[in-house]
């Protein structure tokens, strides 16, 4: 319990646990706060409206025990009023003062933050639970205020009225409390249904930027076949990676540089790359020189190759291999002039530079280049 | 592994009997023209005969336990049945044999590459995983060799099984026999499907029959199918949700 209102208000638990004992010495308000505590603290903050639906039988449960509570603390309170009519200025000045901090904090204490800062930037809106917050605090400031204002004889006399006071004004919450917790469940509801309403929302705005775009583009060029591939590839892409991974992070690993290095090149040319990746590692040197080998050999393959063009890249811990195949009539190495950097430098003399191997294979129906990188230092293969 | 048709030689062969479920008409419509159209170039018999098509996970049901057809081509996500798509369709056709005997085989056509979905329907029992780019002869040779009881892995799926079980990584089988990892051999052959190597390819790169390669596509199917691998639906749970 002490932890929960330390973790709540970003108090230690030492300091919290203290000032429940010393309340408790002054008069026993630590005693009345904690079961008050107690029993209005939520569970834990509802994750969703599912479990806000299994919440709510189990909150009616409770509602009984909190009005018979309730009703007690009302009597007591009423009790300890009576006699009350005279107290003492002494050592009134600090503790109404304390009153009106503990008011003060009751009423914000149990907004989070999220609703706490939109309570402070709208003021109005449907958070009708946040005025009953602040009708306690403002009722317990008060009391405070009254307090520290009437006179009093007596500390003793001063300290029973404070005591009557805040236990008329719990007793009265507590009772309330059923009715708070009923509209505190509504607002929840309605903030997951407007949750809700607002990823639709973007996701309709996200078709409409994406794929409606997209398809209007088709419609225009549907006369030049490759552009059309072109769009509705880029397009499936996009869409695919939106559905399917989630947000992108940055490009700091392999897989992912790899990645985008064969979208870029399917997007030069509008023509489709088959790609599969297994395993991953962090973004290197070494890495970033295999991702651009393999983007020449990808280009070779699709200008010079034939459909299908197929990647495969393996990172594991024996190190990287990667594959690029195509299924034209090949390129032989010995026949490509000197002065062509293309496979000479970009690919075999990087991969070479880069402690790694490349080889280009010719097939019956087309060519594949390897390219293979040693594991990073500290891995064993 | 299940029983074989007779191969009495590709002649004398009947055409494969096809039931096509997808709830897209338009898609229905250019797979059966673009597959007829490509039977038509190639000459000869046709390879597959349209028996029925289905939209939804109930209606195709009803159709498969009918027609009892050699192949359902299947969408993967489909309306219908327990919301589970093509997986419905698999296990509401369970027990169900074509008039030769054969089990109805199941070659799942998707357009998603998610992980979860390929894993989910192939552990259902289907045998094999295309998408729905995969061009009309390559599908013809697909749908021929479930036909077969031959198992069907396009690159893409053969990635998901060398990181679902940890082939990549260097976790090896000792022997074939153990479900939880792949054989070096599967190992092999799964990296050069990868590669997007057809299985004759395959075969002749590790100097195999393309018979065994076959069987090691198959004998992974199977690994796929029944290991209690645990990282595999978690592996493939993570991919979805990353």
């Amino acid at each position: 319990m002490c932890a929960a209102v330390a973790r709540h208000l970003g108090l230690s638990t030492r300091v919290v646990r203290w000032t429940f004992v010393i309340l408790t010495f002054i008069g026993g308000a630590g005693v009345v706060a904690y079961a008050f505590l107690w029993a209005l603290t939520p569970e834990g903050d509802l994750a969703d409206a599912a479990t806000d639906q299994v919440a709510v039988p189990s909150d009616r449960r409770q509602w009984g025990s909190i009005i018979v509570i309730g009703a007690a603390l009302v009597l007591v309170g009423g009790v300890l009023v009576l006699p009350v009519l005279g107290g003492s200025l002494i050592g009134s000045v600090l503790v109404p003062l304390f009153t009106i901090a503990v008011g003060a904090i009751v009423a914000w204490s149990n907004l989070d933050d999220a609703q706490r800062s939109r309570w402070l930037d709208s003021g109005s809106g449907a958070s009708r639970f946040g005025w009953m917050r602040v009708a306690l605090g403002v009722g317990l400031t008060v009391a405070g205020i009254l307090v520290l204002v009437t006179r009093g004889e007596s500390f003793s006399a001063v300290w029973d009225a404070l005591l009557a006071g805040i236990a008329v004004l719990v007793g009265a919450l507590i009772i309330a409390a059923p009715w708070a917790l009923r509209l505190w469940g509504d607002l929840r509801r309605e903030q997951v249904a407007s949750a809700r309403a607002t990823e639709r929302a973007d996701i309709a705005a996200h078709l409409h930027d994406s794929v409606l775009q997209t398809l209007a583009l088709i419609q225009r060029q549907s006369g030049d076949a490759a552009a059309v591939t072109r769009l509705a590839r880029a397009q499936e892409r996009e869409l695919r990676s939106w559905l399917y991974d989630g947000p992108q992070g940055s490009q700091s690993t392999l897989a992912a540089a790899v990645t985008e290095v064969a979208h870029e090149v399917e997007d030069l040319h509008g023509q489709v790359i088959d790609l599969v990746v297994t395993g991953d590692r962090p973004y290197e040197p070494h890495g970033a020189a295999l991702a651009q080998a393999m983007r020449e050999a990808l280009l070779n393959a699709v200008r010079h190759g034939g459909a299908p063009v197929t990647a495969y890249v393996e990172i594991g811990p024996s190190g990287v291999e990667a594959f690029v195949r195509d299924r034209g009539v090949g390129f032989d190495l010995e026949e490509v002039p000197v002065d062509r950097l293309g496979v000479r430098q970009s690919i075999l003399g990087r991969m070479e530079r880069h402690g790694g191997t490349a080889r280009v294979r010719r097939r019956d129906d087309g060519t594949e280049v390897e390219l293979r990188l040693p594991p990073l230092q500290g891995e064993q293969p | 592994m299940s029983t074989r048709q007779p191969t009495a030689g590709t002649t004398a062969r009947p055409p494969v009997r096809v039931v096509l479920v997808d709830d897209h008409r338009m898609f229905r419509t250019g797979v059966r023209a673009e597959l007829t159209e490509a039977m038509g170039a190639a000459g000869g018999p046709a390879v597959c005969d349209f028996v029925g098509e289905a939209p939804d996970v109930d209606s195709a049901i009803t159709v498969i336990r009918a027609e009892r057809p050699d192949v359902v081509l299947l969408d993967v996500h489909l309306p219908g049945g327990s919301g589970n798509g093509g997986v419905d369709v698999i296990r509401g056709c369970f027990g169900v044999e074509t008039p030769a005997g054969a089990p109805v085989r199941f070659l799942a056509l998707s357009v998603s590459d998610a992980a979860e979905d390929v894993i989910a329907v192939i552990r259902a029992g289907a045998r094999g995983y295309v998408t729905k780019t995969i061009g009309a002869r390559d599908l013809i040779t697909a749908i021929r060799r479930v036909a077969d009881g031959d198992a069907v892995f396009s690159p893409r799926l053969a990635g998901f099984v060398l990181d679902a079980f940890g082939a990549a990584a260097g976790e090896i089988a000792e022997v074939d026999e153990e479900l939880d990892r792949l054989s070096a051999r599967e190992r092999e052959v799964m990296r050069l499907i990868a590669r997007g190597y057809q299985y004759k390819e395959v075969a002749k790169e590790l100097f195999i029959s393309v018979k065994t390669v076959e069987t090691h596509v198959s004998s992974v199917l199977r690994k796929l199918q029944l290991s209690s691998r645990h990282e595999l639906t978690a592996w493939a749970m993570g991919r979805r949700l990353l």
